[in-house]
């Protein structure tokens, strides 16, 4: 019985937590992760209208842990959507570390900088991340950073008006040479220091400064100018329209998700734009200044959010370390590789077509409808995993004679994976699938074709061969230990018959069954009987035998 | 060039849709040294099966007028040849990028729009044609092979 006095009343909040909860941590009977994301709806009354509105809530958390830290965020998404948005992205460990660190720092403005390797996930789940708030197919803005990435493109910049397409010609070539960049930052620059300027009397000088840009792009002195923001105010001030179009209010936008990514590539005066974005208690900032406007400043929204993305330094070749003052800055979340758990995980979820719509008719080319098969799906992706993991290893090192490096994605299996539905090879024997063979093709077109390294080429050819075909590869299967080729014609021959010929080989196998139970049958009647001819046996236990 | 390739090629691109987002690929062309295959050929090969046009990148041309020509090739349903002649820049990067992911371009202050998205049709598929020395030389950003799905090496 339990102790009185240890027993307490839970609050209602309480046992909302604990339901919450255990939502989060559902699991299929397989042990299949099913929570993560939990949809809810809460009845409110409105402060303003004093009426009663319903308002849609997401809750995120990390399955995989014990006690996970669970978020609460609003959003516009329906339960439908967000549902389906649930089915899209597979359960994978990584995958909810990296949206619940998401959700922690969206609801408390923090810029989030993710570091991890290709296939991690980053974009794909910054994507969803943005669709579970506010609905399926809404992406964030997104920025790809490179070396080439100008500050203009994040902050802001002048365009003259061009008429013809001789100045914009003029224009373009003189604002790519080294004297207009560098013309150009000095205008900020320079406003940035006349500190007693008023903001009027800043522009007429920027104004003055542009004229003369324009005459030594050859331009007319009279030219007009339109100021442009770039992706980050713009992220800040701006309003989704019911319709899903965008407008821009730079003082009472709401703002929005940005992802800049890649950000390890950019320029140092590109990261220090991007500083600008610090703001008080480790916060985003609530509002910036552009000077290439004369220090005009544009506030952040309440939905204002960044999240950075970057892949690990060792991965590339001349790649920077993410840069100190910008990692400081921004809550640092840094990933590993993808495990190999997560890896058969994700092959799994492709290669039994769990992510997406099944073909409603088998299309043309497809001789064997495999998305219908699981079971050879399964098998297929322990090859895959294998092979990708492998390749993957041998990649990290850097092919020869190759500055490029190819990082393999999840794309590549999802490739494959879609490949296989309706691209297929016959095999001439026996007019079935060929499953081995086609995805061999599909392998070596997807995976091996694009290698520079010829060695290596015939090295994973070679391993791939004996993982389908050769005695190393051999598994257990079914209480055999069968080559992967054996498995796939096993399954291939088992799926392509046809409902009666399923039959018969049921009854078939329900005969052989019995069989097998009457034999064991006589064969123990043999043993007693023997038992009871034995003169050494007790009578009580002959008796007992008997019974 | 073996045309069975290069129709498997096309088949996939038209073809293959990645889950779980349902994209499809960019593809890419590679040229190695030794290849004597000209650029123009493989270009009218190409155009027997499908409706593409052809934009050369190069010095004489800007980023945002190929950006306009592709979303021009789009607004017809058609697809895209996209010969690179001079490393990418930041802008056409960047679209591409989207195009890549998404499927989709995503331009800040475009056409009269705070955020121009335009959807690729279902039509329409861009192949990228590049010389591997120039890939391997020329182009600085170092993730270039990742943008394509189905590749095909011209010997």
């Amino acid at each position: 019985m339990p102790n009185p006095e240890t027993l307490r009343f839970k609050s209602p909040e309480e046992l909302k937590e604990e339901k919450i909860e255990k939502k989060i941590k559902e699991r299929g009977p397989e042990g299949e992760i099913l929570g993560g994301i939990v949809f809810e709806e809460e009845k409110a009354i409105d402060p303003e209208t004093k009426e009663e509105r319903t308002r849609r809530y997401i809750y995120i958390g990390n399955p995989y842990e014990e006690r996970p830290i669970i978020t609460k965020l609003e959003t516009d998404a329906s339960r439908e959507e967000v549902e389906a948005i649930k089915r899209e992205i597979i359960p994978m460990k990584e995958s909810f570390e990296i949206l619940e660190a998401m959700a922690r720092t969206y609801k408390h403005r923090q810029p989030l900088l993710i570091e991890g390797s290709t296939a991690i996930g980053k974009t794909y789940l910054a994507d969803k991340f943005t669709e579970l708030l506010y609905g399926r197919g809404v992406k964030p803005l997104d920025v790809y950073c490179s070396g080439q990435t100008d500050v203009s493109e994040l902050m802001a910049k002048w365009v003259p008006r061009v008429e013809t397409e001789e100045e914009k010609r003029k224009w373009n070539e003189f604002v790519e040479s080294l004297e207009a960049q560098e013309k150009i930052s000095q205008i900020a620059q320079e406003i940035e220091q006349k500190e007693k300027l008023s903001q009027e009397q800043k522009l007429a000088l920027i104004h003055t400064k542009l004229q003369e840009l324009a005459k030594s792009a050859g331009l007319s002195e009279k030219t007009q100018w339109r100021f442009q923001y770039g992706a980050v105010p713009k992220a800040m001030g701006l309003i989704r329209n019911p319709d899903g179009s965008f407008s821009f209010d730079e003082q009472k936008g709401m703002g929005f998700i940005i992802h800049i990514e890649e950000v390890g590539l950019a320029e140092p005066q590109v990261i220090n734009a991007l500083l600008k974005l610090r703001g008080k208690r480790g916060q985003l900032a609530e509002e910036i200044q552009l000077w290439e406007n004369g220090g005009r400043k544009v506030k952040a929204g309440p939905k204002f959010w960044v999240v950075f993305s970057t892949n690990p330094p060792e991965e590339y070749l001349a790649r920077n370390e993410v840069d100190p003052a910008l990692a400081r800055g921004v809550v640092f979340k840094r990933m590993g590789e993808l495990s190999e758990e997560s890896l058969r995980l994700a092959a799994d979820y492709y290669f039994t077509y769990k992510l997406s719509e099944k073909p409603k008719e088998k299309p043309e080319g497809c001789i064997l409808d495999i998305y219908n098969y699981p079971e050879i799906g399964r098998e297929i992706a322990k090859v895959v995993s294998i092979f990708h993991n492998e390749l993957n290893k041998e990649l990290k090192k850097g092919e020869k004679g190759r500055q490029q490096r190819i990082p393999l994605t999840l794309d590549d299996m999802a490739r494959v994976a879609d490949a296989l539905i309706d691209t297929q090879i016959r095999n001439k024997e026996t007019g079935l699938l060929d499953l081995n063979e086609t995805l061999k093709k599909h392998i070596h077109f997807y995976y091996l074709d694009r290698l520079a390294d010829e060695e290596l080429k015939k090295t994973m050819e070679a391993n791939l061969n004996e993982l389908l075909e050769g005695v190393t590869g051999k598994i257990k299967f079914e209480g055999k230990i069968l080559t992967r080729k054996e498995i796939f014609d096993t399954l291939v021959e088992r799926a392509s018959l046809t409902e009666d010929e399923k039959k018969k080989l049921e009854e078939e196998k329900k005969k052989e069954e019995e069989k097998k139970l009457r034999q064991a049958k006589f064969d123990v009647q043999d043993a007693i009987d023997s038992l009871l001819k034995n003169p050494k046996i007790p009578e009580s236990v002959k008796r007992l035998l008997q019974e | 060039m073996d045309k069975e390739e290069l129709n498997v090629f096309i088949r996939l691109l038209q073809k293959v849709r990645k889950q779980p987002n349902q994209t499809f690929d960019l593809g890419l062309i590679v040229k190695e040294p030794k290849s004597q295959i000209e650029v123009e050929k493989v270009f009218e090969e190409i155009k027997k099966v499908v409706d593409i046009e052809r934009i050369v990148y190069d010095e004489t041309i800007f980023d945002e007028d190929v950006i306009d020509k592709i979303v021009e090739a789009f607004q017809k349903n058609k697809w895209v040849f996209l010969e690179i002649k001079k490393d990418i820049d930041s802008p056409l990067l960047n679209q591409l990028k989207h195009l890549a992911n998404y499927n989709s371009f995503q331009l800040i202050d475009y056409r009269g729009k705070d955020v121009f998205e335009m959807k690729m049709p279902e039509n329409s598929r861009v192949i990228v044609f590049a010389e591997r020395d120039f890939i391997e030389n020329k182009i600085s950003y170092p993730h270039f092979y990742r943008l394509f799905g189905p590749t095909l090496i011209l010997q």
